[in-house]
């Protein structure tokens, strides 16, 4: 879904700060010595799209979560920056440099928008805190498509798939496709994932890779099949349905939830949201209302191993880009 | 069929417990108020609602955002009849007759016709949701690029009786919108276009930025300052404020037909109601005995955008609610909402969630009835602007445009570029340039784009899918019918009047 906020054409637009304060009630037990402990003020939870997106979701699922079990003192609130496929919520995070009381999350555009050099940021200018969700992508087709199994894909003739943008993880994973399998999928792309799914149902186009969530809706009813996933291992909720990596061909790329910071905040307060955001992995009521809810896989990666893999995500998207030719 | 009925009339029950209508009412007066006024349409006023919104009850929240949704098209026409400003995107075409009517001393009549047209549409494009909402979803899937192609060359060929008295002059202004269009990142490639490295231009610009600086601020800057008083022509009179139901039901054959052509074109995934409104507005004109009236205040010009926008906003919902798919910017946001409630859009809904969607298809219909109701009361009122001096109602005005621009993105970037549309749609004015095909081209550019390069992609470049598709050949033979036979015509028994084309796109 973050691929569609940051490429649609219909922007979304929205409200500074339209009343989605989460008020966290205040904790009456709190000391005069610890209400100048870290966090004494309120959290920013910058969303650089629109509201009714997928990191508007998961900024807004995570913040409930937080504040019905209490789990900071003082209150979060969710606050939409729109525009410039992500870059003016970006930039407005990495502004307040040092400042632990802003974070945000993390979508594609935070890669794709500085590797197209039109914004001066890159991932260097946050702090990674945690990654609490992992959302792999699955390959389908119509259910009654001559495709079969990921084989059929090296042979078949004229295969297209959707993409929402230019660039996006369908587009990135399609070109993984072709290099190991040789196959030769044209990649469309369209305003939004809601047209890609159009198209396909309609015939358009031959091959989907999308979310979980979207996908079993489809398989569930019939309408589609799913042929593989991109995580390492199955997932729970479509035991039948092979890995890219059991398959033998190294395609593993899935889309991690997690928030950062700005850069140069105090360590402690990594640290404090590395065990905040623990706790959130944790809870049942996280579990079932985001994660078995959009079918994601549950984890927890605490800020340095999400870093790295900020940046192993970042090389695979620019090594597409070149080989896009979008940047030099 | 009949098992729709049946199920309606559940919906009908349901959607009548006390938490859902106050739900409607609350969704129904926002909506009204967030359409009229301009910049802020109903994507903003779902936005704007949502997070409220999914802390009531499930079918509370839905029945109140889809108010807000349908509420702003009933509101939209408002601020364009009596301001000449389209208070949403959809309301654009409806400034041309209907500002018109109201600067003749007809703003009453104009107002009620557009709260008809707005519940006829309303009511046709809820009878085909109701009816045939999973069938028509299946239908409208069926337009790939290919499709979208052909549907907008036909709607350019139509309206291309939009242009105005001077061709050359029309054709300018459609290139402009068309250049206007391209701004932004490429849908293809992904790299930035003419965007003077101004990274608030990524997205593009926001189409009501155009909307309302070309007609509604270039209006008032060209108001000379000595008009201190209404014109001759508006002087109070009771009359005028009050609905011209005569009037109303000789446009029928607009209002059919722009809630056909809204609902069709609504429910196709990315053309939206703003193009819908276009190509109603171009059909009435087209087939009209009196094509001459259109631009100059008639009633049918009235009729059929609106009917058409509302209409469209029902179309809309059909591949969100059926396919789960949003086709729109304003479903899109819709369907976040259901998600944030728990429920999955798509194909399982109406067997997995039945209550749910008879409950909320109810809640549409009570809405469009308390909208009529509420619209009503509210005309003697509102008409009663016409009346206001323009010394204290612009400043007014523009102070509300300013907050509504602003709205948008909280971005004073955008407030700086409606004043600068405002300044070219001045210029133009001033020049005869017709500012109608200008929001044509930029409407319908986009989407002409996307479908051929869509289609030239997958097709490796091969021209000839274009003529292998059947809906596709036969909406390009219809434009090519239309666009010879009155050559031909014209040929073979000269008559020189039925070739001038009337001055439709003057807006003043």
């Amino acid at each position: 879904m973050d691929t569609y906020e940051a490429h649609q054409g219909m922007k979304r637009r929205t409200l500074l700060g339209c009343g989605a304060a989460f008020v966290a009630a205040q904790s009456l037990t709190l000391t005069s010595a610890r209400a100048n402990a870290y966090p004494s003020e309120t959290i920013n939870y910058i969303v650089a799209f629109g509201v009714g997106g997928g990191s508007d979701i998961v900024a807004r699922t995570m913040a409930k979560v937080i504040n019905e079990k209490n789990l900071i003192p003082v209150k979060m609130l969710v606050e939409n920056r729109p525009g410039g496929s992500g870059a003016v919520g970006y930039s407005y995070i990495s502004s307040r440099k040092g400042n632990p009381y802003y974070l945000g999350g993390v979508g594609v555009s935070f890669f794709t928008t500085p590797l197209l050099g039109k914004m001066p940021l890159s991932y260097k200018d946050f702090t990674p805190l945690a990654a609490i969700a992992r959302s792999p992508y699955i390959l389908a087709v119509l259910a009654d498509s001559e495709i079969k199994t990921i084989d059929d894909i090296k042979t078949a003739k004229g295969l297209t798939i959707g993409s929402a943008g230019a660039v996006s993880d369908p587009a990135l994973l399609s070109h993984l496709l072709n290099k190991q399998l040789g196959a030769s999928i044209k990649v469309v792309p369209y305003d939004g994932e809601g047209e890609v799914m159009a198209a396909v149902l309609g015939k358009h186009l031959t091959l989907l890779f999308g979310n979980p969530n979207e996908i079993l809706e489809q398989v569930n009813a019939g309408k589609m099949r799913a042929l593989a996933v991109t995580s390492a291992e199955r997932m729970a909720s479509l035991p039948d349905v092979p890995s890219f990596k059991e398959l033998g061909h190294d395609i593993v790329h899935t889309q991690l939830r997690g928030i950062i910071m700005p850069k140069d905040v105090p360590a402690d307060a990594v640290a404090y949201w590395e065990g905040v955001m623990k706790t959130v992995s944790d809870s049942p009521e996280w579990r079932s209302q985001y994660v078995d809810r959009f079918n994601e896989i549950p984890l927890f990666l605490n800020s340095k191993e999400f870093g790295e893999e900020i940046v192993a995500t970042s090389q695979r998207y620019e090594t597409l880009m070149r080989e896009l030719g979008l940047i030099k | 069929m009949f098992e729709s009925w049946h199920l309606l009339a559940e919906g009908l029950v349901a959607a009548s417990q006390p938490s859902v209508l106050i739900a409607i009412m609350i969704g129904a007066v926002i909506g009204l108020f967030i359409g009229a006024l301009p910049g802020l349409g109903p994507t903003a006023g779902v936005a704007i609602l949502l997070p409220v919104a999914v802390s009531f009850d499930g079918t509370a929240a839905i029945a109140a955002l889809g108010a807000v949704y349908y509420g702003a098209q009933y509101g939209g026409a408002v601020t364009a009849i009596l301001l000449g400003i389209p208070g949403d995107a959809s309301a654009t075409m409806t400034v041309i007759d209907g500002h018109k009517l109201a600067r003749n001393g007809k703003a009453g009549a104009a107002l009620g016709l557009s709260i008809a047209a707005s519940f006829i549409g309303g009511l046709i494009g809820l009878i085909l949701l109701t009816a045939f909402a999973t069938t028509i979803a299946q239908a409208a899937i069926a337009f790939g690029p290919i499709e979208m192609t052909a549907l907008m060359i036909f709607s350019l060929s139509l309206v291309s009786v939009l242009g105005g008295k001077d061709l050359n002059k029309a054709m300018m202004s459609l290139f402009v919108g068309l250049f206007i269009g391209t701004i932004g990142l490429d849908p293809m490639v992904g790299l930035p276009r003419f965007d003077f490295g101004e990274v608030r231009l990524f997205d593009g610009i926001e189409f009501s930025i155009i909307a309302v600086g070309l007609f509604g601020l270039a209006e008032m800057y060209a108001t000379p300052p000595s008009i201190g008083k209404p014109e001759e022509n508006n002087r109070f009179c009771f009359r005028e404020l009050l609905p011209d139901i005569r009037g109303t039901l000789r446009c029928w054959r607009e209002l059919g037909s722009g809630s056909l052509i809204g609902f069709f074109i609504g429910i196709l995934p990315g053309a939206g109601a703003t193009a819908a409104t276009m190509i109603a507005y171009a059909f009435a004109k087209r087939t009209s005995k009196h094509p001459e009236r259109f631009g100059n205040g008639a009633m049918e010009g009235v009729a059929a955008p609106e009917a058409a926008n509302n209409s469209a906003a029902y179309g809309n919902m059909i591949p969100m609610f059926a396919l789960g798919i949003p086709g729109s910017g304003t479903t899109a946001v819709l369907m976040g909402g259901l998600l944030m409630i728990g429920l999955q859009p798509g194909p399982m809904l109406f067997q997995t969630q039945s209550a749910f969607v008879w409950t909320i298809f109810g809640s549409f219909y009570i809405g469009n009835l308390a909208l009529v109701a509420i619209t009503i009361v509210l005309t003697p009122v509102l008409a009663t602007c016409a009346f206001v001096r323009p010394s204290y109602l612009f400043p007014a005005v523009i102070a509300i445009i300013a907050f509504g621009i602003f709205g948008i993105n909280n971005s004073m970037f955008e407030v700086v570029l409606v004043i600068g549309f405002g300044i070219l749609g001045y210029l133009m004015m001033k020049l005869d340039y017709p500012p109608v095909p200008l929001v044509l081209g930029m409407i319908l550019g986009p989407i002409l784009e996307r479908g051929i390069r869509r289609t030239l992609v997958a097709s490796d470049g091969d021209m000839s899918v274009f003529f292998k598709s059947p809906i596709a050949l036969v909406i390009l033979l219809i434009t090519v019918v239309l666009l010879v036979a009155p050559w031909i015509f014209q040929k073979s028994q000269p008559k020189p009047e039925a070739t001038i084309e009337p001055d439709a796109t003057k807006v003043h």
